[in-house]
């Protein structure tokens, strides 16, 4: 694809980034990869594919596509179109195994939700690891034998990945409200998109970045900068009203969370927030599992005895990676009155839309197979 | 209506499923769940294997015909329903697997008399379809049947546009809804001629989008 078609399909993307785009699942060459040129697994959503290729550019290595249902790789691991099964559907049906000598495949961190290594190594024998979190760190990790370096762990959530979810949120909301607007007066479809495009963007640039308290020193403050500026600049009764609700809007927004668009919990209403990630030190035998896969650096490993401990408990997002990849169950959620999600639980069913799991913790899941 | 898009919603949600496929298919899909089983099973006690057997619609009726089935599908959650569904199953007439339908490769050669599948080729990529079907026609034995049922793009081009018009809607909302995307089968029974299959008999359905395709592992 040409230069200007390629940052157009991005910015589309970028623009619709909350509903899926599937691409072709199935095996992709960069360069000219040999029988033991790295096998690199992602999920079918088309930006990540794209990323992921030139990212790699310059370097050879295969690329195995798993089915995701067109959903990004986070995403769609913690939601279950990204498990175990799609993988090794991937490594059986794409014929990479007819390509290279190896059976080791690198998967991104961000589908240990969903996908269990040694599950897919008894299924279909290809051995996966875990590599760095963003793909333009794969160059790096690959030149480096595949060590992955302490700051390829972590997600960020930084002003580009902010920016990126505020477009993500105020197309598809000012598309809609604009049109609703455009019902009643075509005079309030600007504003109306105006306004719809400062709550998004004020919400993912702020969040989390305004504690509690001053929240509504915020509001004001910005609000009265607003309607100033609003009316220096000789702006309508329309200009004045966005200026002042605006900001208001924003501080309001502040106060939820939004799971599944950043990688923070800033907000204060989330249900799911009661459940603490949990360690039985007795149980844990310092496979360090957990740590490999932990996207915000909640783990650190100890010696003497060879165990891991729960550093940083206040960074962790509830994401369910390290319950799921704990060989020993040694990891689970449990909250202040004692009741506990079982690693099986959170291994079987996903997360739905709102970040929650679809089944009360009390279920007991029955047999992977049995016959009736 | 004619269109089978809205499925991946409800395949997002596995208890509204059944009732759900009911509306969209305006009842037709208990017809079509008997028919396929009716072209399944040949005789009672015949070993049948089904792929992707979701909440265990088609499975029900196959062991209500006396067969021995292996039914799997990769949703813990759908497969949780057919068990509930069918706790009251003969003894030994029923193994559920949780696996992909790639997976089909690992089961005994030779060793089932019918393989089914229900609306779950058009779920899968192009590469995928065609390592199911060669692995089916290993599973078989020899003049053993291949029963399908899935979503194809309808062959008369006025039924194609009709189709097309129809589906649309019904694709965004699903697409909004479940994240689900699928496209209808542009030449299923080629695909199926591919793997080695006779094709034996082929019915549609829904405006031609719809079809029932029956084929035999030639002895």
């Amino acid at each position: 694809m040409s230069r200007a078609g390629d940052v157009a399909r991005d910015a589309l993307q970028a623009a619709l980034r909350l509903f899926p785009w599937p691409t072709e699942a199935g095996l992709r060459r960069v360069g000219s990869p040999g029988p033991e040129s790295p096998v690199l697994i992602t999920g079918n959503y088309d930006l990540t594919v794209r990323r992921l290729l030139r990212a790699l550019r310059g370097l050879d290595a295969w690329v195995v596509v798993a089915p995701s249902s067109g959903i990004n790789v986070w995403c769609a691991a913690a939601g279950g179109h990204l498990t175990t099964h799609q993988v090794v559907t991937a490594l059986k049906t794409s014929g990479i195994g007819s390509h290279v000598h190896h059976r080791r495949a690198i998967l991104p961190p961000l589908a240990a939700t969903g996908v269990l290594g040694r599950e897919v190594s008894r299924r279909c024998g290809w051995k996966v690891r875990f590599g760095p979190v963003y793909a333009h760190d794969l160059p790096r990790y690959l030149a480096a034998k595949a060590h992955k370096a302490d700051d390829m762990r972590r997600v960020r959530f930084g002003l580009r990945e902010r920016l990126e979810m505020g477009a993500a949120w105020a197309t598809p909301t000012a598309i809609v409200l604009g049109a609703l607007a455009a019902l009643f007066s075509s005079s309030w479809v600007l504003p109306v998109i105006g306004l719809t495009a400062a709550l998004a963007f004020g919400v993912f640039l702020l969040y989390d970045r305004i504690p509690g308290p001053r929240r509504a020193i915020f509001a004001g403050a910005a609000a009265a900068v607003a309607l100033v500026l609003a009316a220096l600049s000789g702006g309508g009764p329309a200009a004045l009203v966005t200026a002042a609700l605006g900001p208001v809007a924003v501080t309001a927004l502040l106060t939820f969370d939004y799971p599944g668009s950043t990688p923070i919990e800033g907000g204060s209403h989330f249900e799911e927030r009661r459940w603490q990630i949990t360690l039985d030190p007795d149980r844990c035998m310092g496979i360090f599992s957990c740590w490999e896969v932990c996207p915000e650096g909640v783990y650190e490993k100890r010696e003497n005895p060879r165990k891991v401990v729960l550093a940083h408990d206040e960074r962790c997002i509830r994401c369910g990676a390290c319950i799921v990849q704990c060989p020993e169950d040694a990891l689970f959620f449990s909250d202040e009155k004692g009741a506990r999600i079982e690693p099986q639980t959170i291994r079987r069913f996903k997360l739905t839309l709102m970040g929650q799991r679809t089944i009360d913790s009390g279920e007991a899941p029955a047999e992977a197979s049995d016959t009736a | 209506m004619s269109s089978l898009a809205l499925m991946r919603f409800l395949e997002a949600a596995p208890h509204r499923y059944d009732a759900g496929m009911r509306l969209i298919t305006l009842g037709r899909v208990t017809l079509l769940h008997r028919l396929l089983a009716e072209v399944s099973v040949p005789r009672p006690g015949a070993h049948v294997l089904e792929i992707g057997c979701g909440t265990g619609a088609v499975t029900e009726q196959l062991v209500a015909r006396g067969a021995v089935v292996t039914a799997l599908d990769q949703n813990p959650e759908m497969l949780e329903l057919a068990r509930k569904r069918l706790r009251e199953a003969p003894n030994g007439s029923l193994t559920f697997l949780e696996s992909t339908a790639a997976e089909i490769d690992g089961l005994p050669e030779a060793g089932f008399d019918v393989v089914v599948a229900s609306l779950c080729f058009s779920e899968m990529s192009e590469s995928e379809r065609a390592y199911v079907l060669k692995a089916a026609f290993q599973r078989l034995r020899p003049e053993g049947i291949l029963a399908v049922a899935d979503e194809v793009s309808p062959e008369r081009p006025w039924q194609r546009v009709l189709h097309a018009l129809l589906r649309l809607p019904q694709a965004g909302l699903a697409w909004l809804l479940a994240g689900r995307l699928t496209k209808p089968l542009r030449d299923l029974a080629e695909e199926v001629r591919a793997a080695g299959f006779e094709v034996r008999a082929e019915q549609r359905w829904l405006l031609g989008s719809l079809t029932v395709l029956q084929a035999e592992r030639p002895g």
